[in-house]
């Protein structure tokens, strides 16, 4: 039994149980760049995580790394700052949809272009959940949020278009596909350059309930019926998921 | 040692470069922008020209926490745009330094005029209480000597330290000496060393604490300690005593060379280290019984002196970017007659 949760080691564990919310995806997304980064053997030493601001925030605190949880929407300078400020580092950046393409969309925009190699996990949860559940960029049109009430009018921003405009790495996959999404992170940490993981994940308190949902496991069955996997593209519908490089 | 003929922003590169600049991240800006364009042919120091100053400003915090001396260089829109950061930098205990060189605003305002409105944004302009250490010089050899200060008590305190410079100052030629000056050393371990967790919550030994005032008063205490101390060792500042006068002078930066021509008839104070400020005053001002602050903004520092000193202090306003003698003459010899 130990033996298996060896990637517990990744984790400051005595600041264990996270936060989070019962039902909440960032754990399970917390878990995966963990079971990631063991099966890659990455030595704590010489990595550092980034995060932004929001539930998935206060990601980077919970990692055994150096960590650094900068201000909203800046993750993606900060951590270009300190892979090119000393370029043996492994540097990776755990943020959320609002973070990442809201507020901080013009650095992803930049930070791909640039193509400096760090890797980036974004959770994606289609909603501002720490500040009550307002829309956010990845909102589907006509859902329900705090700030849609009538229902969102706007399309959700198109991110594999974004990263892959410039060439980069873009995984796409969900807190259902386990596996599938563990491959992702896998080969993004593997990936020489910028890479780009959106994994789709569940906020139950602030978003899944207002739209009918009556707990996290019905949504993680909705990306079940939702989503398939295809490997073999190189663009993805809004209905697969999986890897372009 | 070498002479050289340089201008105030390329002064500034020069010395950053001696003081051990290892990156440097920025977005281009008049009047700030050779500074960048001086840094670019350095061997030595990375340079990114970064999307934005928001861009630019977190950067730089990165490239500190993993172990390089780093800077900014800006003028008020770009110096605007970073404050939130500089609240993070302050929390996080970050050592960097933000040049400013000063135009007039608000907004674009006169992009190539000189002004002195940004002073009060650098102490005020984040949200929450910080301490920053400000220097403002009014020559380009003070400009070179005091990147040296700004990055030494950068790394001493652990802190964003903030050189104001303006338009004037920054695109004045001078004749310099290119002198060596002592180097403060990084005392903080690089990122990928530790478990640390640097973050902008309350914290206290790298954890995040939200619901404690205690923590969060030990922790303000402690900043404001740390920046008064490492200050302390920058008492840098002018004075021009005139015994036949009853009348102080105050300015800083660009108008101070202005307000030398005045010395016949007046005393002069020049304060340096702009913030924290110099307590020197106090005991400089008792034996004048008018003091006058002149400033290129409609009233900022002359609001810190008279916290400082606790009595009426006149005040003479220059506006628009242009430093005319008999603009200021006028206005002294208004104040003399009321006496």
């Amino acid at each position: 039994m130990t033996k298996e949760l060896t990637y517990l080691n990744y984790l400051k564990q005595d600041r264990l149980p996270t936060q989070w919310c019962p039902g909440c995806g960032n754990g399970i997304i917390l878990k995966l760049a963990c079971q990631a980064m063991e099966k890659l053997k990455i030595v704590k030493k010489g990595t550092v995580m980034v995060s932004g601001i929001g539930c998935s925030g206060r990601s980077a605190g919970f990692f055994d790394l150096d960590s650094v949880h900068t201000a909203h929407g800046r993750a993606l300078p900060v951590a270009e700052g300190i892979k090119l400020a000393k370029e043996e580092l492994n540097v990776m950046v755990i943020s959320g949809d609002g973070d990442l393409f809201g507020i901080g969309g013009n650095h992803l925009l930049h930070a791909s272009r640039r193509d400096t190699d760090i890797t980036v996990i974004c959770i994606s949860n289609a909603i501002y959940g720490m500040t009550g559940g307002q829309c956010s960029p990845t909102t589907e049109v006509t859902s329900k949020t705090l700030t849609t009430p009538r229902g969102n009018v706007d399309s959700p921003i198109n991110v594999q278009a974004l990263v892959t405009a410039h060439n980069c790495f873009y995984a796409r996959s969900t807190t259902f596909h386990y596996n599938h999404a563990m491959k992702c992170i896998f080969e993004a940490l593997q990936h020489k350059g910028f890479s780009f993981v959106e994994i789709k994940s569940q906020c139950i308190t602030n978003d899944g309930r207002r739209r009918g949902f009556k707990n996290s496991y019905e949504m993680l069955m909705s990306y079940k019926e939702t989503y398939r996997i295809n490997n073999s593209t190189n663009k993805l519908e809004h209905n697969e998921i999986g890897i372009i490089r | 040692m070498t002479k050289s003929l340089l201008q105030g922003n390329q002064a500034i590169a020069l010395a950053a470069v001696k003081a051990g600049l290892n990156f440097y991240a920025g977005y281009p800006i008049t009047p700030a922008s050779e500074i960048l364009h001086e840094l670019v042919n350095k061997k030595t120091v990375k340079v990114l020209q970064m999307e934005d100053e928001i861009a630019s400003i977190n950067a730089i915090i990165g490239s500190s926490l993993a172990g390089a001396k780093s800077m900014t260089a800006t003028s008020g829109p770009g110096f605007s745009l970073m404050q939130e950061s500089i609240g993070l930098a302050h929390m996080m205990e970050i050592p960097l330094v933000i040049v400013n060189v000063q135009r007039v605003g608000p907004s674009t305002g006169m992009p190539t005029f000189p002004a002195q409105g940004d002073m009060l944004q650098c102490k005020y302009g984040s949200h929450g209480d910080y301490f920053p250490i400000v220097f403002y010089p009014n020559s380009v050899a003070e400009l070179y000597e005091f990147t040296f200060n700004a990055f030494n008590a950068a790394e001493e305190s652990l802190s964003p330290v903030i050189l104001l410079s303006d338009s004037y100052v920054g695109h004045l030629y001078e004749t310099i000496e290119e002198s060596d000056y002592p180097i403060s050393n990084r005392t903080l371990a690089p990122l990928g060393t530790s478990n640390r967790h640097f973050t902008g919550l309350t914290h206290e030994d790298s954890k995040p604490v939200t619901s404690d005032p205690e923590v969060h008063k030990k922790l303000i205490k402690r900043l404001e300690t740390k920046q008064k101390k490492v200050s302390r060792k920058y008492n840098d500042y002018e004075y021009i005593e005139n015994k036949n006068s009853k009348i102080l002078l105050i300015a800083y930066g660009a108008l101070s060379r202005a307000a030398y021509d005045l010395k016949d008839d007046y005393a002069i104070y020049r304060p340096v280290r702009i913030f924290p400020i110099v307590e020197k005053l106090i005991e400089i001002a008792k034996d004048y019984e008018e003091i006058v602050v002149i400033e290129m903004n409609t009233g900022q520092y002359v609001n810190e002196v008279e916290r400082l000193l606790h009595r009426q202090i006149n005040f003479i306003p220059i506006l628009g970017g242009k430093i005319d003698l008999n603009e200021i003459w006028t206005k002294l010899r208004k104040i003399k007659k009321k006496r």
